[in-house]
Parts: C-alpha cells; structure tokens; sequence
C-alpha cells in the first residue's frame, strides 16, 4: 500500500447527484445520490460496489463524459470538463474500447498524439508500454484479432501513455490471467510510490484488499462504508500470534498456557500460501526453464522518478 | 492551439480510415464504378445527344452512392462511436469536444472525397468510351473505346481480386486494401487510355476526356459534404436509424423545396413560413446541374463559387448546431 500520501485532495465530491432521464427528460433512473467523497495525492482508492450502484457513473463525471444532476466535482482542482485537468489524466475504461482496424502500435500511437509530446518521446514510451503489456510481439497484429484479456492489456498501456498524475482504472484486472492481475496490482504500487493517485473499480475483492489505502462501498448510489481498509478489515475481538512450527509436545503447552491466560481453547492453523502466489511461482519457473524473456513488470518511465 | 491541430489531425485521419474500412463503403463504391463502368457497354443509341446518357448516369450515380456513403459514414462514425465506447476513451484525454467533432467531420469528408474522385474519374471514363459518332479521314460511323471499356470494366474485380492476395499474404485489411486499388486501377486506366486512340491502336497521348465533366462532380461533392454536415450533427443525438430516415427526408423535401415551398404551387398557405422553410432546407437544385452540359455547355467559374459559399455557409451552420447540441450530449 502507498506511503506517499499527502493531504491534497485530487478529486473533490460534494453531495453529488446523478438522475437520469428519459426522451421526455422525466426521471428515470437515479444512480449517484448525494456521494461526498475526497482522494489524497498518492492514494490508491478503491470504488466498490454491486451492478448498478453507481461506480461507472461517477467515473464518468469525473472524467466530464457525464454531467452530474447537481453537486461540486472538481478533479485536480479544476472542473471534471476542463481540456487542461485531463492532461494528466490516464482512465482505462470498463471495457477496452479500441478501434479494432488499428494494430497495438497504432492504437498507442494514435492516443499519443492527442497528448502534447514529441515523436521520439512517444516512440519509446509506446515500446515500454508494449514491453510491459507483453504484446511487443503482436505490436504489429490488428487490436480487432485480440483476446480480452490482450485488448486489456493495449487498454491499459494506453491509459498510461501521458504519464499520468491521475489514474482511473475500472475494472482493470477483468479479462486478464494471474501473472496480468499480479502485474497490475504492481503496477498501482509503484505508480502510488511515486506519488501518483489511483482511484480503482473493481468487483474482484481480493483485489482492492491487496493494494487499495481506502475504499468507498457504494449501494444504489449511496455511500454506505468508507475509511481505511485495514480499519475496516479490522477484527477487534479477536488476534493471531504467527510463530515457528513447534513440536507437539511444544504445542500443547503453548496451548495450555494460552488456555489458562484467556480461559478458552485457542483456534490454532497453519499460514497457507494463496493460489495466485502458487500459480505465479511456476510460471515463472516455467519462464525461465523455456528461456523466454519476461516482460517488464513496469515499463521504464512510470518507474523512474 | 498545436496541440489541437495535431489532435484534429489524427482524430481526421483515424476517422477516414476507420470509414473506409467499413465494408459498406467498399461495397457502395464498388457497386457505383461497375455500373458507371457497365453503362457505355450497355448504350446503343445516343438519339442525338454524343455521351450525354454516359455522363448524366454517371453523374447521377455519383450523386445517389455518394449520398448514401455521405449519410452512412457521417452518422457511423460519430453514433457508433459513442455508442461504442471509443468516443468515451478519446474524450477521456485532453480533446475538446469541439475537436473532435470537426474532426469527425474533416475525416467522413475526406472519405467522400476519396468516393467522389474515383467516381468522377469513371464518369470521365464512361463518357469517352460510349459509342459516338466519329467523321475523320480514318473514321466514319458510330465507334465504341472497347478496349479502354474492357479494362475499365475489369477495374472492381482487379482491385478486388488484388486486395484478396493482399490480405492473403500479408494480413492487411480487404476493405481498405480494395478501395485503394480501385483507385489506383481507375487512375491508371485513365492515363493508359491516353495511350491508345479509339481503334486500340498505340497513338501519341492524348485523355480524350470531358474534363467539361469535373466542375458538375464538384458540385455534386459540394452537395454530399452539406449531407455528411447533417448527418454528423444529426447523430449527436439520434442513432444511425433514425439518423438515415431523418436525412433521407431531408433530401426528398430539400430536391422538391422549389416546388413545395416556393412559387405559386407551395403546400404552405403562410408565405413567412414556406420562405423559412424553404430557405432553412437545402436546395440540391443547385448542386445538380449535369443539364448544363448538353450541347457542348459549360459550367461557368462564378456558379461554382457561389455553390461553394452557398455549400461553406450551410454546412458551416449545421455543424455549429450540431457543435451545441454535442457539448451537452452524455457520452454512457
């Protein structure tokens, strides 16, 4: 998780409402209702929340593709509509929306030239970025022919090419394998150390646990849980004491010892690895028995300071 | 403000391609040369009037293909778009919403362009190898260009089967890949023609084309910019449907405005609103003018600036609305 917070809000909600309307401009759906909320430089901020609880929606307005029904948005301190704000912005959309003719390469280049940097600027960050997306061998092969978990990939890298102070990730890890997802979650961190802002939507919990510093759990529009997530994953009833395997005989002293401090029986189980740390050792151990290069888990520039 | 222009220029460029590569514009285009192509073939009679049949159906088919991949590559690309997603991601970065929208504009134009050369070309074309009248010291009778019509009547299926081998070997998109042989094919049958006189003989260069022809098809390009103008703006807000219907009216009651709104035949009993009807539609009487051709006539220099401003000033007033409206459009 980030260390690099400071106070500075970088995304400012005031009581924001969204309705939508109709052809007739009747009401019809109201899908942000009354959301206060405030991202600090340097936080990676979860956005959770079932279908339809508004997640999609005020990423929109943060991003001035939507206009809010009334409240106060302001992104980097200017409104979510300003051209300037979103210069340093980088949002990977819910679904990859590319254009489907152009290659990997073209794609990147194509959303590098709406942004003010030069040409060889923008090559290198193009191979870093297809580097780091693992698709430098596909560069050339149209975006239309890729998997989904590929077109996340280019949808990602493309969300990163201005370098951005903010990043607005939705839904990032959808389509993509564990070594993907790992790579992701990497990625978040290194850019959170280097001061960057996150703002995450994701419905894969595990997820948001792994490297959000706080979430924001949304229903029907509405703010129903937000803070810290250790504080909020918090049990206060009850702790774990990790140690070294003992002997049985070690164990049931400890035990008892336990039991006569506390004048209960103790739950006692070993620390189990996850399935994602299994799965990404053999892969990696499968790398390097085939001799492959691995792709970059950061591409250069977002690294470097 | 470089900035800007390099973002127009790229979004102007992605639009074109991305319209292109739409198989309905290949298919369109396609179809529109084949019969340009077949029609010479198909005369047998002039009834007084050298190429005149030649000229006013190409021209004419021109008009209706272009007005159809006008208004299709126009609201597709804006509509599907934003119904697509893609628009959200461009929009995302720092682009103005007043860019890209000319942009679009700029881009479903430039593919109208590229339809109308290739359909002016082939009008050209057709009019030089219709059978004609010929009286020369060599000559006497009625004469068709067969081998220039055989070879322009090969064009569709050369670019085709050229694409096919292309995308084939190197992977690259048939659409696209087919529209550009179909117009270097074109451009290289125009100039082979200068080779040969009417007997298929080698003879020393010379077209033998109407270029009489070029200000009527710039005119009817005029026309098809003014459709794409409201069709872009139309599908801000309405999907391609809707957006078709809309603009095909558009056309209907704008060909027939001279009749319905003005004169002592209109359908409108107040004067102050068949004037404002008539003066808010666009008039395609004026950009349709192949009659101006018959007995060896001109169009004259002045008609196609005044088309032009006339052409400029009415899409340039569609496109701000349409500008308007999408300031406020929601992009979901």
């Amino acid at each position: 998780m980030s260390s690099t917070i400071n106070g500075e809000p970088v995304i400012k909600v005031t009581n924001l409402t969204k309705i939508f309307r109709d052809f007739w401009r009747r009401p019809k759906v109201c899908a942000v209702d009354g959301l206060d909320l405030e991202v600090k430089r340097g936080e990676i901020f979860g956005l959770l929340g079932p279908n339809g609880s508004g997640k999609s929606t005020t990423i929109k307005i943060l991003l001035g593709l939507l206009h809010p029904s009334s409240g106060e948005v302001s992104v980097m301190g200017a409104s979510p509509c300003s051209v300037k704000a979103k210069s340093n912005i980088g949002y990977l959309p819910e679904e990859s929306y590319l254009y489907p003719y152009l290659t990997a390469r073209e794609a990147l280049e194509f959303y590098g030239r709406l942004f003010d940097m030069t040409g060889t600027a923008r090559k290198e960050r193009i191979s870093q970025l297809l580097n780091m997306a693992g698709l430098t061998r596909e560069a050339d092969r149209p975006v239309g022919e890729f998997s989904k978990g590929m077109a996340r990939r280019v949808g990602l890298a493309q969300a990163l090419i201005n370098d951005p102070q903010l990043v607005i990730l939705d839904e990032p890890t959808s389509g993509l394998d564990p070594i993907g997802c790992r790579q992701v979650k990497d990625l978040m961190l290194t850019l959170a150390q280097r001061g960057k802002t996150i703002l995450l939507s994701s419905h894969l919990l595990a997820d948001v646990e792994d490297v959000c510093d706080r979430v924001v759990i949304l229903y029907k529009g509405r703010t129903r849980v937000c803070g810290r997530i250790n504080e909020l994953l918090e049990e206060r009833e009850s702790m774990r004491l990790t140690i070294p395997s003992l002997s049985p005989e070690k164990t049931k002293e400890v035990l008892a010892l336990i039991r006569k401090a506390i004048n209960q029986d103790p739950e006692i189980d070993r620390p189990s690895k996850n399935l994602e740390q299994i799965f990404i050792e053999v892969v990696k151990q499968a790398h390097k028995d085939s001799e492959e290069s691995c792709p970059d888990s950061v591409a250069e520039y977002l690294s470097s300071d | 403000m470089k900035l800007k222009i390099k973002q127009f220029l790229a979004i102007t460029g992605l639009t074109a391609i991305e319209a292109i590569h739409q198989p309905i514009f290949l298919l369109l285009s396609a179809t529109c040369i084949l019969l340009i192509s077949l029609t010479p073939q198909l005369l047998v009679h002039q009834f007084g009037e050298e190429g005149k049949l030649a000229r006013d159906s190409g021209l004419a088919f021109h008009f209706v293909f272009g007005l159809f991949i006008a208004g299709y590559a126009a609201c597709s690309s804006l509509a599907r778009e934003l119904r697509g997603g893609t628009a959200s991601a461009v929009l995302s970065k720092p682009v103005s919403r007043e860019v890209f929208f000319l942009a679009k504009f700029t881009g479903v134009v430039s593919a109208v362009i590229a339809f109308s050369i290739c359909a002016a070309i082939a009008t050209l074309l057709s009019e030089r190898i219709v059978l004609k009248f010929y009286d020369t010291p060599e000559l006497l009778g009625y004469f068709r260009d067969k081998l220039i019509g055989w070879l322009f009547l090969a064009v569709p299926f050369a670019a085709f089967l050229a694409a096919g081998v292309i995308n084939y070997v190197k992977r690259r998109p048939f659409g696209s890949m087919a529209f550009g042989f179909l117009f270097v094919a074109l451009c290289a049958v125009l100039v082979t023609g200068g080779f040969f006189n009417i007997k298929g003989e080698l003879a020393p260069f010379d077209l033998r084309v109407e270029w009489r022809i070029l200000p009527v098809s710039l005119l009817i390009t005029f026309a098809l910019i003014v459709l794409s103008a409201i069709a872009i703006t139309l599908s801000t807000w309405f999907s391609t449907v809707p957006t078709m219907v809309i603009c095909s009216l558009v056309f209907i009651i704008g060909l027939m405005s001279d009749y319905l709104f003005s004169g002592k035949h209109t359908i409108v009993s107040s004067p102050a609103v068949g004037a404002f009807i008539y003066r808010i539609l666009p008039n395609w009487q004026y950009f349709w003018i192949a009659d101006a051709l018959n007995g060896g006539g001109i169009v004259p220099a002045g008609y196609i600036v005044d088309t032009a401003i006339y052409a400029l000033v009415y899409s340039a007033g569609v496109l701000f609305l349409g500008m308007l409206l999408f300031r406020h459009v929601e992009i979901k």
